[in-house]
């Protein structure tokens, strides 16, 4: 299974914990991670990424172990610690309160 | 020397003060007696206590991150601390901004701000700001400072606090807090990434809910303003490793930090290799939100007052009033309205009697007017959206409906 730690604002979209865990068939990529959670909870399509373009929005940013995925190719293989779910793959949002 | 297999090449940082203003300033045996547990730390000493006396600091904001950040500074014995603010102090304030006290309620905050501080620590000067911070003020107030703290409370003013801190060459120690999470990083442009490289665009107004609209623990900002405090006083050392390019993410229910890597984006507007971005812009427009003095200029197709709702529940209108709360905001405060929560209103707006003229409410107008939209794309008429919601409506028609 892979963990997903969705942003305040989509957890209360998805009506679900800060992290979530889904099942991802074949190759584990932003792409496949983002269909699949998509797939599961329907009600995030085109929050995280735009419904025409399927661009990522730009106040959202992707982070596996550490580093910055957000201007990777979509396709790209994500690390194996968030494939074998020892590490959570990280959509951040931007807040602002102070 | 013994081999250990790595090297390490760490850059050497200096501190953001220049050296000789530091060396310039004198401590009195009253301040080394102050600061004498400052004294005892290499890192610090009398060297980097003189740095911090010539050191300029300016906090945007004197609320949640500002009342920690500020505290710890004065004590600190940064000489210099300006203050930016133009709010008065509010009983809701005080779960969390600490440079206030009940007393204070309805003063206005630098005035506050100001006697706090000064009685943490006399040997500084206070300046303050009573304005709000806009593109006209921005580059001038900036100028005079070594450093920038950001404890703002919204995106405009992150974006602008940004920018201007890019076209001046000088950190930006940035911290956000929502319900238990907190967010922390340097961006200093000269040397690592800038707040719009990790953001380029913000959110659509009122997706991303304000501490005064999803709430916020009030240990929290202590954490995160505390944190912020922190890195100024590295960069005015120049000591340790600031947190340039990397971004600091607190959980404060799991107690859990992580850190992750900025990169500088090559194509950032402000900070990148062909900007585009050369002077302060309008950040209200940026954002998508009505700016201060156009935020009392409604819309009449979509917009109404709490004295228009109130005229036309009492002359007896067929109108739905809908809230599109949560349910545990409905327990605290409600007009009895219909209650569909604006996460599940794309599963049940067909509950919504569509005959009647609605009129959609929130907290304070923002989630409404997200749901006014959705409403009318689903092909509802005559939707408007509630100005202000239910805190205007306690404040200006009913005070028994609470305040929260």
């Amino acid at each position: 299974m892979i963990r997903v730690v969705l942003p305040y604002h989509l957890r209360t979209l998805a009506q679900s914990d800060a992290e979530v865990q889904i099942a991802v068939a074949g190759a584990v990529t932003i792409c496949s991670v983002l269909d699949a959670l998509e797939t599961h909870y329907p009600m995030l399509r085109g929050t995280i990424r735009d419904h025409v373009t399927q661009q990522r929005r730009p106040f959202l940013r992707f982070f596996a172990c550490g580093e910055d995925f957000s201007l990777e190719s979509s396709d790209i293989e994500l690390p194996p610690k968030i494939v074998s779910g020892e590490e959570p793959f990280l959509i951040i949002g931007a807040i602002a309160g102070g | 020397m013994k081999s250990t297999g790595t090297v390490n090449i760490v850059p050497s940082i200096t501190g953001v003060v220049d050296a000789e203003a530091g060396r310039d300033m004198q401590l009195s045996r009253e301040e080394m007696l102050r600061y004498s547990r400052h004294l005892l730390i290499p890192e610090v000493g009398m060297t980097g206590q003189k740095k911090l006396k010539a050191a300029k600091v300016l906090i945007i904001g004197a609320g949640g991150l500002g009342s920690p950040a500020g505290m710890y500074l004065a004590a600190a014995g940064v000489g210099t601390i300006g203050l930016v603010d133009f709010d008065v102090v509010d009983v809701t304030n005080l779960q969390r901004q600490l440079l206030h006290s009940t007393d204070d309620i309805g003063r206005s905050k630098l005035d506050s701000a100001r006697e706090t501080l000064a009685g943490i620590n006399p040997h500084i000067a206070i300046e303050t700001y009573e304005e709000r911070l806009t593109s006209k003020n921005a580059l001038n107030i900036f100028a005079g400072y070594d450093v920038i703290v950001d404890g703002t409370d919204n995106f405009p003013t992150r974006y602008l606090v940004n920018d201007a801190c890019v076209l001046l060459g000088k950190p930006n120690v940035y911290g956000s807090i929502l319900r238990f999470d907190g967010q922390v990083s340097v961006f200093d442009a000269r040397r690592g990434p800038c707040y719009r490289c990790l953001y380029p665009a913000p959110p659509p107004p009122g997706l991303v809910p304000s501490c005064a609209e999803g709430g916020v623990l009030g240990i929290l900002p202590g954490i995160i303003g505390t944190l912020q405090a922190l890195e100024v006083l590295k960069l005015i050392l120049g000591e340790g490793e600031p947190l340039i390019g990397r971004f600091i993410l607190f959980d404060a229910l799991k107690f859990a930090f992580r850190e992750l890597k900025l990169r500088k984006d090559p194509a950032c507007p402000v900070c990148g290799q062909a900007p585009t971005i050369h002077e302060l812009i309008d950040y209200e427009q940026f954002c998508g939100v009505k700016s201060p003095l156009a935020a009392e200029a409604i819309d009449e197709q979509t917009e109404i007052t709490v004295e228009q709702l109130k005229m036309r529940i009492d002359r007896g209108d067929n109108l739905c009033v809908l809230d599109v709360r949560e349910p545990h905001e409905y327990d605290i405060a409600n007009i009895g309205a219909q209650l569909i929560p604006l996460s599940e209103l794309p599963k049940r707006f067909h509950e919504i009697d569509s005959s009647k003229e609605i009129i959609v409410h929130c907290k304070v107008g923002s989630r409404s007017a997200r749901a006014a939209e959705f409403l009318r794309k689903k092909g509802f008429q005559k939707v408007k959206n509630l100005v202000g919601g239910i805190d205007a409506w306690s404040e200006r028609i009913d005070a028994r409906v609470p305040h929260y």
